[in-house]
């Protein structure tokens, strides 16, 4: 289990790394934590003919607070996020969602530069970044443009971005929110969830103002659940509702069957921690 | 602990190192990083291995196109079978069982390959990179031949066959017989039965399969270097296959990162890289990636038991009856066979209980994948299992406790030896003292009532028990696998005082985590008298002694542990008596402690080494026919082994929400004899349980109809963390035993009460669902379906 031959280059600018990119004429990958991108290599499913190891250009690691939303540079490693006090006081859901990301070892090399390129369904930055309507913000030969996450996620493990873009920051909006929960549901602590839910909740003068619901292990990409919001706030809020808004969640929602759960049992899940996460949201006190 | 067990006269008198809790010596260099193992080998300019395996389940190699890759950078050789057709002869996995067929093991695909994952062609190179790059150019042309993938399809007459000389896919079958079952059955006051299943599974030591041969071209002799558990039983092995004699082939187990079986049956992958070294003349390097691993090193259950219990109405069972059929995968291992761990199963079903007549049928079936072989409890995990869910089943039948109902059947302890209805001879072993002891450390009285007030609450809580015993330390009279012919009922140990006094026991035995080079050191201290910190312990070197096997079936503290006692006295009768020579007193008034020969009552003494001084440099002190070389030699043989035993009590929760179970309370009592060393013990046990709780909720290796194996990666295939293994209570019940040292093996326990205890807990908390535990493991998915089928027929019921 060796990778095949590969160049390598490690370029000190994003210029220099989309020059590189440009190129290897779509045969190069970007190596940023290298967690999802070595397995790959050693099994030669990816075989590239090039490496771009981002770990040299500087600046692209940071937690920069602009008030109303964060932005975070493509580098930072996921330990970063987990232990940043500018996170969980501004982002507690991504806060709390942290700590599932994988194990210690993976979260002190991992990126969400590298998490989100790599678009794993059922894993936690992916679904945040869906969850919070973030700004994905990349450069490429012609300069930077940004992307939302709707547009951004593909497929299973497919982004949108061209061969010679390059994630350079995510900027994520700070919600006005009086409640909020993360629920997952992984084998065992650490592995990818068989179903995860993030939910956050506004009261207004009856009921509720906003919601916002994201779900991810259920589908090819994480997801928004739209209708669960609305549906959610047009409900009366009384000790049926979170029964309810779980029945809305699981509608919503057609997993397939895979080795570790059957699209039954996920669905059973979710309903559960759908449920489990309301009453969590709602019991906060602003 | 049970405090009233552990004050015995032998524990006044026990000797200070054997029972002493020293931290094992071969830690330091273990967890710094200083441990050498296979891999670590550094010969001159080695060559590198790489593997081209089969992607086809079952199908006949037309073409090897091996061209391009012989002229690829950095390639040396490329071998296929017929490169290598008359370099070694087939080693056949002999045994004297009638309905048996035995596959010859060969080094690659010859003809035909059998399961996804079995090595077809070898490229030697000067990197593993270059290698694996080599074998992309191999164009293998191959004709499908159709996947074996169940063994319960595999027995239909229009089958497939996978190896056609045996005339069927049935590689052994054989019946156990004792009464007549169906009268008995027919007589019972309750029958209870079912069809249980324990699926496939992976070993996964920590460090895959290595093997490093060294080629020494002045004598045409190999080192290997192998991560085996057998080093002794691979030299014969390969040895006769090669024809190299033991001279010319030494085979050396170093550090070994774990077995639990994997690594205990010789390998395809071990013959080919001798012959490699030898044709090619130079030193080879191969070490398993953990896809290899898991895909091609043997594997463990797959059986499926029918399976039939009567009790009277006292709920004393007096039938038993069985049939499985076990998926043993694509050849037979060297050298324990393909019955090694399905016909162990009907021949440990009976268990620890008296039950009065039986009838265990077994079918070996091949199918399209790696073989099974030994794993740690070999059997014994499956057919706990089946006979604890039994017992169970009959306690509710009946209205008895769980507790009240093993104490019914346990064999008392004035009723030892006694031969259960399989034929198995239990010797004197605390059966129902671990039953108590384990009820008195979980606090079974107070764990009914938490539960009936749990389940006033609707939470799924449950408790359950299992009670097993095991042949451990086998000796020259049983054959460890049924009917195999090669010996492993005795060791050798040889301990040697050199000319500087230092302390050195050999042993054939070959630790690959046990601690045997500290636990075989303090019974060796003990007896020979010697401080703990002077003896130092070499294992699993075939140089260091004519003949051995290795370490495997719970053997090496009571044969290992039994020669060193010997030996350890043979050579202090010669210490005394250079000693008394030296000293001018009676040896019978001498006593060897600490290093020292003192006369007893004053305080002459003579030092080892002054005592080696004397019998091997200073030609003065001593006549000539008492310079007596300071070295003895033992081969323990215990003849027929011993038993071990022991209770586990599993506590568990089951979450209607998630379907996941959460081990609240896990209690082992067992008797493992005389303990050497309880740190080492506890190990045993803790590690037998997590692997136990793998097999009860986490581990399956999944293939798929067209023989694909589904759960390859360590991602899929989930093994017990950290997280996922409680704090356990751990009580010893140590009745001596009647082999040397009183010691008894315990290497394998924690695995075979497991899974056994954890199915029960799990059942006990289904229950007011009405829901059984037939299938291991039992996985969220597994428990959400049970559910899901439970609500449906309530629903049902209900409705009518």
């Amino acid at each position: 289990m060796k990778p095949a031959k590969f160049d390598y280059v490690s370029p000190s600018t994003v210029e220099a790394a989309v020059a590189a990119l440009v190129a290897s004429n779509g045969e190069g990958k970007l190596l940023a934590g290298g967690q999802s991108l070595l397995p790959l290599l050693n099994f030669r499913m990816a075989r590239p003919s090039i490496l771009v190891d981002l770990n040299g250009i500087e600046g692209l690691s940071y937690i920069e607070d602009r008030d109303d939303r964060i932005a975070v540079g493509a580098l930072t490693r996921h330990r970063d996020l987990e232990h940043s006090p500018l996170i969980a006081s501004k982002l507690p859901v991504m806060s709390a969602a942290m700590r599932h990301v994988a194990h210690l070892a993976i979260r002190n090399r991992g990126t969400i530069g590298g998490s989100l390129s790599h678009a794993d369904p059922a894993a936690e930055l992916p679904m945040l970044a869906t969850f919070y309507d973030a700004t994905i913000l990349v450069q490429g030969p012609s300069g930077r443009r940004t992307i939302t996450p709707r547009e951004f996620f593909v497929d299973a493990l497919t982004n949108c971005l061209e061969p010679e873009e390059i994630v350079v920051e995510i900027e994520f909006p700070v919600l006005k929110q009086d409640g909020w929960a993360f629920e997952e549901v992984a084998r065992r602590f650490g592995d990818f969830a068989l179903a995860s839910i993030a939910v956050s909740v506004l009261r207004g003068p009856s009921g509720l103002e906003a919601a916002r619901v994201a779900v991810m292990g259920v589908a090819d990409t994480p997801r928004r659940l739209d209708e669960a919001e609305a549906a959610l706030v047009a409900m009366e809020l009384d000790d049926r509702t979170p029964d309810r808004f779980s029945e809305v969640v699981v509608s919503q929602v057609s997993p397939n069957d895979d080795l570790h759960a059957s699209a039954e049992y996920r669905k059973h899940l979710l309903g559960q921690l759908a449920k489990r996460a309301l009453q969590t949201a709602l019991a906060m006190k602003g | 602990m049970n405090s009233d067990r552990r004050v015995t006269p032998s524990d006044v008198l026990r000797p200070r190192n054997v029972g002493a809790p020293i931290k094992r010596t071969e830690d330091p260099r273990l967890l710094t990083g200083n441990g050498e193992y296979t891999a670590d080998r550094k010969p001159d300019r080695p060559l590198h291995l790489a593997f081209l395996r089969s992607g086809q389940p079952h199908a006949r190699i037309a073409r090897i196109d091996t061209a391009a890759a012989r002229q690829a950078s950095g390639v040396v050789a490329v071998l296929a079978a017929e490169d290598i057709a008359d370099d070694f002869k087939p080693v056949i996995p002999f045994s004297r069982m009638p309905n048996y067929y035995a596959t010859p093991i060969l080094p690659l695909a010859s003809g035909k390959v059998r399961y996804v994952g079995e090595a077809v062609v070898a490229v030697v190179a000067t990197s593993r990179y270059l290698a694996e790059d080599a074998l992309e150019l191999i164009d293998v042309e191959y004709e499908p031949l159709g996947a074996i993938s169940r063994a319960e399809s595999a027995v239909a007459a229009d089958a497939p066959l996978l190896h056609e000389a045996a005339g069927s896919n049935v590689l052994i079958a054989r019946e156990f017989k004792k009464g007549d079952v169906a009268a008995d059955l027919q007589a019972a006051a309750v029958r209870v039965g079912g069809r249980f299943e324990m699926t496939r599974k992976a070993a996964l030591a920590m460090e895959p399969r290595s093997y490093t041969a060294e080629y020494d071209k002045r004598r045409d002799a190999i080192t290997l270097y192998t991560s085996s558990n057998i080093p002794g039983i691979v030299r014969d092995a390969v040895s006769e296959a090669l024809g190299l004699p033991g001279h010319r082939l030494r085979v050396v187990a170093p550090d070994v990162g774990g077995s639990f079986g994997s690594k205990g049956s010789l390998y395809p992958e071990e013959l080919l890289i001798c012959i490699a070294a030898r044709k090619l003349r130079r030193s080879v390097k191969w070490t398993a990636d953990r896809l290899e691993d898991v895909s091609s090193s043997s594997q463990a259950f797959a059986e499926i038991v029918d399976a039939e219990m009567g009790f009277d109405e006292n709920g004393v069972a007096t039938s038993l009856q069985a049939d499985v059929i076990g998926d043993v995968g694509a050849y037979s291992i060297y050298p324990w066979t393909c019955g090694l761990e399905p016909v162990q199963v009907v021949s440990f079903l009976p268990g620890p209980y008296k039950i009065g007549s039986y009838r265990g049928a077994v079918r070996g079936v091949a199918t399209c994948k790696p073989p099974t072989g030994p794993y740690r409890g070999v059997g014994r995990p499956i057919s706990t299992f089946v006979a604890e869910r039994l017992m169970d089943l009959g306690a509710k039948a009946l209205g008895i406790d769980p507790l009240e109902i093993r104490r019914r059947n346990l064999v008392r302890p004035e009723e030892f030896p006694y031969r259960i209805a399989s034929g198995i001879i239990w010797d004197k072993t605390g059966f129902i003292e671990c039953l108590e002891a384990a009820a008195k450390a979980a606090g079974y009285d107070q764990l009914r009532s938490e539960q009936a007030e749990a389940r006033k609450q609707g939470r799924l809580f449950g408790i359950g028990i299992a009670s097993y015993a095991e042949l451990t330390g086998i000796g020259s009279r049983i054959a460890v696998a049924p009917g195999m012919p090669i010996n492993t009922g005795s060791e050798t140990a040889k301990i040697t005082i050199d000319s500087t006094g230092a302390i050195t026991a050999a042993f054939g035995v070959a630790s690959h985590g046990q601690g045997l080079e500290t636990t075989l050191a303090q019974v060796v201290a003990d007896d020979l008298g010697a401080r703990f910190e002077d003896v130092r312990v070499i294992q699993g070197d075939s140089d260091e002694v004519p003949m051995s096997t290795g370490t495997f079936a719970s053997r090496s503290a009571v044969l290992g542990g039994g020669a060193a006692k010997h030996a350890s006295k043979l050579l202090q009768e010669k210490i005394k008596r250079v000693a008394s020579h030296l000293l001018e007193a009676n040896a019978d008034d001498i006593e060897v402690t600490e290093g020292k020969a003192v006369v007893l009552g004053t305080d002459r003494m003579v030092t080892f080494k002054q005592i080696a001084k004397a019998v091997y440099s200073d030609m003065k002190t001593l006549p000539v026919d008492a310079r007596d070389e300071l070295s003895a030699t033992y081969t323990y043989d215990p003849i027929n082994g011993t038993t071990a035993a022991a209770t586990h009590i599993a506590v568990v929760e089951v979450d209607p929400a998630t379907c996941f179970v959460r081990i609240l309370k896990f209690v082992v009592a067992e008797d493992c004899g005389r303990i050497i060393n309880p740190m080492i013990v506890d190990g045993q046990v803790h590690g037998g349980v997590a692997q136990g709780i793998g097999a009860a909720l986490l581990e399956e290796l999944v293939y798929d109809e067209d023989g694909q194996l589904l759960t390859a990666t360590l991602v899929d295939y989930v093994i017990p963390s950290a997280p996922e293994v409680p704090v356990m209570d751990v009580v010893h019940v140590e009745s001596e035993s009647a082999v040397a040292g009183g010691f008894r093996g315990m290497g394998e326990g924690g695995t075979i009460g497991a899974p056994a205890a954890i199915a029960n807990a799990v059942a006990d908390a289904l229950s007011p669902l009405d829901i059984d535990v037939s299938i291991l493991p039992m996985t969220p998915e597994r428990i959400f379906q049970l559910i899901e089928t439970a609500k449906q027929k309530s629903k049902g019921k209900t409705d009518e």
